[in-house]
C-alpha cells in the first residue's frame, strides 16, 4: 500500500499563503493534529541566513513537543522561495523528524509547488547517509 | 536525583527506541554520563568534541532551557523532566 499524506485544500492555501508572506525568506511551520482536525503552526524562521535556511524556534518546539505531543506531528513544512520543492542537502542533514512528513512548497515559478516526503537515516549513528522517499498528496 | 528524560525525533535511536527513559544525576552532565553508561553513544550524540551541548540540540530542564542556565551544569531537581530536542532545521 502506497503511503500518502492528506492535506486539505484549507491546509495547503495556508501553506502557501504564508510562504508568500515571507517570501524571499524561507518561511516554516509544522502541520498539527488537533481534535481530528489538521491545522497549521506557522514558525518564525529564526535562522540567521533567512533566505537560504530555516530554524523553528527551540522554544516553539519545546512547547508543541510538551502541550500537543510529538505524535501530532503531522508534518513539518518549509518554502523554498527560488528553487525547486526537493529537500536540499541540509534539508536532509537537519531532518531529526522520522515520524513526520516533510512538505516543501517552492515559489520558482507562477503557480507555487507543493511537495511531500519522508526523509529518514540510516539507524548507524556514524552514518551519515539519508534516505529521502517522496509521498504523494491527497 | 531521578529524573524522566524525553528524547523526540532521531535522539530514541541513541537508547533503543524508547520515548522516555529514568535517569539520575544532580546536574544535566550528571545525567547525561549516566545514560551514556547504559546506552553508550548518546554522550556524543547530544555533545560535541569540547563536551558542550551540540548546536542542533536543545535540552529544557522543566521549563529552562538549558543554555540560558549553566549549560551542563544546570541542575536538575528531583522528579524534574529532561527534555532533549533535536533542532527543526534545513535549508
Amino acid at each position: 500500500m502506497i503511503e500518502r499524506l492528506a492535506l486539505p485544500t484549507s491546509v495547503r492555501d495556508d501553506i502557501i499563503a504564508h510562504a508568500r508572506a515571507k517570501a524571499p525568506r524561507e518561511a516554516c511551520g509544522m502541520v498539527l493534529a488537533l481534535d481530528d482536525q489538521l491545522v497549521i503552526l506557522c514558525c518564525e524562521n529564526v535562522h540567521p541566513t533567512p533566505v537560504t535556511k530555516f530554524a523553528i524556534d527551540a522554544r516553539v518546539l519545546h512547547q508543541v513537543l510538551t502541550q500537543i505531543g510529538e505524535e501530532n506531528i503531522r508534518a513539518i513544512y518549509h518554502s523554498h522561495p527560488a528553487t525547486q520543492p526537493f529537500p536540499s542537502p541540509w534539508d536532509r542533514d537537519g531532518a531529526q523528524y522520522p515520524d513526520a512528513f516533510y512538505v516543501l512548497v517552492s515559489l520558482r515559478g507562477p503557480v507555487p509547488e507543493m511537495r511531500a516526503f519522508r526523509i529518514g537515516r540510516s539507524i548507524d549513528p556514524d552514518e551519515k547517509r539519508r534516505w529521502v522517499r517522496e509521498v504523494p498528496l491527497a | 536525583m531521578a529524573v524522566t528524560v524525553r528524547l523526540p525525533g532521531v535522539l530514541r535511536d541513541a537508547v533503543g527506541g524508547k520515548v522516555k527513559i529514568e535517569a539520575s544525576g544532580a546536574t544535566l552532565a550528571d545525567v547525561f554520563a549516566d545514560i551514556d553508561r547504559r546506552h553508550p553513544g548518546f554522550r556524543s550524540r547530544v555533545l560535541d568534541d569540547r563536551g558542550t551541548i551540540r548546536s542542533y540540540v536543545n535540552v529544557y530542564v522543566g521549563d529552562i532551557d538549558a543554555r540560558d542556565s549553566g549549560g551542563l551544569g544546570t541542575a536538575v531537581p528531583d522528579g524534574s523532566e529532561v527534555m532533549v530536542i533535536p533542532a527543526m532545521a534545513g535549508g
